[in-house]
């Protein structure tokens, strides 16, 4: 019976473990399977810029430059912001008020997308447009700044958790050194939480290339780079928020769909990599 | 305690999945047509308790493809189904049910018409269009960049107009500045904005959203007036129309039959459409 | 410049950061809760909504959301026990650890609107299910999987090994072990893992928007294979129309309670976390 029961028990951890694992494998296939008519039909003019459906023409540079520019948007102010705030919650805040302020921030991080688009749509994309004078709030910009305040809570929580976790004598000896709070944070605290800071950007960077709803409500929707390519307050496209869209009009099975699959693909290939890299920098715990 | 929770969860699922025999209408497509719709879909379950018609928005696009692959009995659309539809799915035997008229009409922020710009010719729009005119004072109006509104290629109001105004239905507009989907999306752009210029459905104006009248070549104004696209006067008009895949038979044909009769067409001219009889 | 110009600088610096970090967790919360609790009701709760959403209230988009998370739930838990102690209990193989690991890592990194993607052309097109909730339950739950398996994989293997080997020399077979001793711990931490993978699955849009959601005329479903309506697709449909007064304060009403239940997952997910770090062997 025992027996039974061991391979019974070891047949169900095997076949979910192994079902697990062919549910990653297939979502790849799927997704290579369906871009792969674009790729061989139209191959390197996919790196062009125009997109017209109708003429077969499937240029995907501008939601490329799209990602790119609204994703370096949200991490230029996220960055400093978020290591800062992390900095004052770590160094500067009585350690009785640390939880309470951690999980606050950790509650921001549950608020969804979509609720963030209604909030840009509400007030972003006309305060952006009235302070500089736009005929639309709906930019590269807003999306941006939209962005960097979806991504702010996992640079703090995970900067903070990296300088809460270096012992306190290191705190003390430069003190005891004669150091002021600045230097001890740069030239002490910030170099050993190096890598786990890294790692908070790079895992924020991946969240916000693949973030959809809120970019796709605010950024215009139009593909195309704007005159000069840093005029950041011109609309343009992301590669989500075309999939967003323009997923439901394509046909399934039509090139269209292929090429928008195709640009799936490759925004999942730069996010895994970008995952893998970032959560293999954490050490892992070891048995105890 | 855990047990508990899944035990609440497990009847729960079966409520879900338990078939209490109502006969089920899927409906998706152009939003024009989808105020009408589910209007008469509300009506139409009141008097029918054992149907359920579910209603989707998406655009006229949607709606085609998905009564291709035979997902939905009924598609709505608000422009015409292209060659290369057609070819696209075989297996379907598209039939086209009119059930209104609509023009589709340039709109304009209430600033500009305030401003004075009330009407334009079709030349003046194609150029606006392509990227000839960029702002408002070239056409007598304030000094604004014009912010030129354009919609997602499959949507049916864009092939109507874009027909009528750049000569083909999918021409690309040079000179477009934001692309949106649904109509009421278009709608809040235009009221956010004081210089934008779009393209709307008849039904979808209001006091912040103002319609414009066309210059036709003669000189003659046409306003965006029910009159005028009963008559057959105002430039960009298009029927709305249902899609099936076959001749409708069964509960959807008693629904299609019921936006077709006089009680359903009422429905389709609260919507501020043109009813099919006129 | 001197050391303590540059100390005090910085220190304004840090305030500063502080003060706006604080400056827009407020902001979000105010607004929200503010606009929210002035547009919400029972009424509200239970009603259903009609004229494009902007009348009426969300009753059945609440039942939607509720449908899609618990389907998630119930797919993704047993899954993710399974991999989690096959992956402390029998992977001794370090490559093979690494390969688990791969997986789980690259599935936490998909894009959610790739798994739509994937939703809509394996289920929807090639199964031809048609826009389903039960797709979209299947694909919330494949997207929660590695914060369940995660959740649950520390919970088992902060056990330490000294019990297994107790457990083993008694003459349990290794089943027996894992049923006795490591089986309560992984179901106690993947439901924490749950929570949190529930807390994210209910707030998404994305993967749901195209395979399992519809926007009016939905009730109870009848079926499997039949459209939903939820919450985050609601608001995305409201949010288009924010200039309608009425629409956008539908829309606020909506996100409060999205919101609420999304803390509600996440809250007890905290609190049961903290309840078990004060939990020692």
């Amino acid at each position: 019976m025992s027996a039974f029961q061991n391979s019974i028990g070891r047949g169900y951890v095997v076949s979910s473990t192994y079902l697990s694992i062919a549910i990653v494998l297939v979502i790849f296939i799927v997704l290579f399977i369906s871009s792969y008519d674009a790729f061989s039909t139209v191959g390197w003019k996919i790196f062009t810029l125009e997109w017209n459906p109708s003429k077969d023409k499937f240029g995907v540079l501008s939601m490329i430059y799209g990602t790119l520019s609204v994703t370096f948007i949200a991490l230029l102010i996220a960055m400093p912001l978020g290591v800062l705030t992390a900095i004052f919650i770590s160094e500067i805040l009585p350690e009785k008020f640390r939880l309470y302020f951690k999980s606050a921030i950790e509650l921001l991080a549950g608020i969804p997308s979509i609720i963030y688009g209604l909030i840009g749509i509400a007030f972003f994309s006309g305060w952006v447009s009235s302070l500089f004078e736009l005929a639309t709030g709906r930019t590269i910009l807003t999306a941006g700044i939209l962005l960097s305040i979806m991504v702010l809570p996992t640079i703090i929580t995970l900067s903070e958790d990296a300088l809460h976790n270096i012992p306190k004598k290191y705190r003390e000896v430069s003190k005891g050194l004669g150091l002021y709070p600045f230097e001890t944070i740069t030239k002490t605290l910030l170099p050993i939480a190096k890598n786990d800071i890294i790692g908070a950007i790079l895992l924020a960077l991946g969240r916000a290339l693949g973030e959809t709803m809120a970019v796709m409500l605010l950024i215009g929707s139009i593909d195309r780079i704007p005159d000069p390519f840093y005029n950041f307050l011109a609309p343009g496209q992301t590669i989500t928020s075309k999939l967003g869209r323009e997923i439901g009009e394509s046909a399934f099975g039509s090139l269209h769909f292929s090429a928008l699959n195709a640009i799936g693909f490759l925004l999942l290939l730069i996010v895994i990599t970008l995952t893998i890299i970032t959560q293999f920098y954490f050490k892992k715990e070891d048995r105890l | 305690m855990k047990k508990n929770l899944w035990i609440f969860c497990i009847p729960f699922l079966f409520i879900a999945c338990s078939n209490n025999n109502k006969t089920v209408i899927n409906a998706s497509g152009s939003t024009t047509v989808l105020p009408v719709i589910s209007i008469a879909a509300e009506q139409f379950m009141k008097t029918h308790p054992d149907v359920k018609i579910i209603v989707n928005a998406g655009g006229s696009g949607v709606g085609i493809n998905q009564v291709g692959a035979q997902q939905i009995e009924i598609g709505m659309i608000s422009r015409n189904i292209t060659e290369k539809e057609i070819a696209q799915y075989p297996n379907t035997n598209f039939v086209v049910i009119p059930i209104g008229r609509d023009a589709v009409v340039p709109v304009v922020s209430s600033e500009i018409y305030d401003a004075g710009i009330k009407s334009l010719s079709i030349e003046q729009l194609a150029k606006i269009y392509r990227g000839e005119i960029a702002n408002w004072k070239e056409l007598n109006g304030p000094d604004k960049d014009i912010l030129v509104i354009d919609k997602e290629a499959a949507r049916g109001t864009r092939h109507v107009f874009m027909e009528i105004v750049l000569g083909d239905k999918e021409a690309e507009a040079a000179g477009a500045d934001l692309v949106l989907g649904a109509n009421n999306e278009e709608q809040t752009a235009i009221v956010q904005s004081d210089a934008a210029l779009g393209i709307l459905s008849n039904a979808w104006m209001n006091k912040d959203v103002k319609g414009i009248a066309i210059i036709m070549p003669n000189g003659e104004i046409i306003e965006p007036t029910l009159a005028n696209i009963i008559n057959g006067k105002f430039p960009i008009i298009r029927d709305l129309d249902l899609i099936t895949n076959g001749e409708p038979t069964g509960i959807t044909k008693e629904f299609i039959d019921y936006i077709l009769s006089a009680e359903g067409q009422k429905i389709v001219e609260e919507n501020e459409y043109v009813s099919i009889s006129k | 410049m001197d050391r303590k110009l540059k100390n005090s600088i910085f220190k304004m610096l840090i305030w500063a950061a502080a003060c706006v970090a604080i400056g827009i967790l407020v902001f979000l919360i105010t607004v929200l809760f503010y606009k929210g609790f002035q547009s919400i009701s029972v009424d509200f709760l239970i009603s259903e909504s009609k004229n494009f959403g902007s009348e009426g209230g969300v009753f059945y988009q609440i039942i939607g959301s509720v449908l899609l998370t618990l389907c998630a739930a119930i797919i993704s838990f047993p899954l993710s026990l399974g991999f989690a102690i096959y992956k402390s209990e029998y992977v001794k193989n370090k490559y093979l650890q690494n390969f688990t690991d791969t997986i789980i890592y690259s599935l936490n990194g998909i894009p959610s609107i790739i798994f739509g993607i994937f939703g809509l052309i394996l289920f929807v097109n090639f199964f031809n299910t048609g826009v389903s909730w039960f797709v979209g339950g299947i694909i919330l739950a494949i997207m929660i999987l590695p914060t369940v398996i995660l959740s649950s994989y520390q919970s088992i293997n902060s056990i330490p090994n000294s019990y297994r080997e107790n457990a083993l020399s008694l003459g349990l077979t290794k089943w027996q072990v894992i049923k006795t001793v490591i089986f309560p711990r992984a179901i106690s931490g993947g439901f924490t893992g749950l929570l949190l993978g529930l807390a994210r699955a209910i707030g998404e849009t994305a993967p749901i928007m195209f395979i399992a959601t519809a926007f009016s005329g939905v009730t109870f479903p009848n079926g499997l294979f039949e459209p939903v309506s939820s919450l985050p697709t609601h608001i995305l449909s409201l949010a288009q129309q924010a200039t309608n007064p009425d629409a956008l304060e539908n829309a606020w009403g909506s996100s409060l309670v999205l919101i609420l239940l999304v803390f509600s997952f996440s809250i007890s997910a905290f609190v049961r976390r903290l309840q078990y770090s004060k939990l020692k062997y």
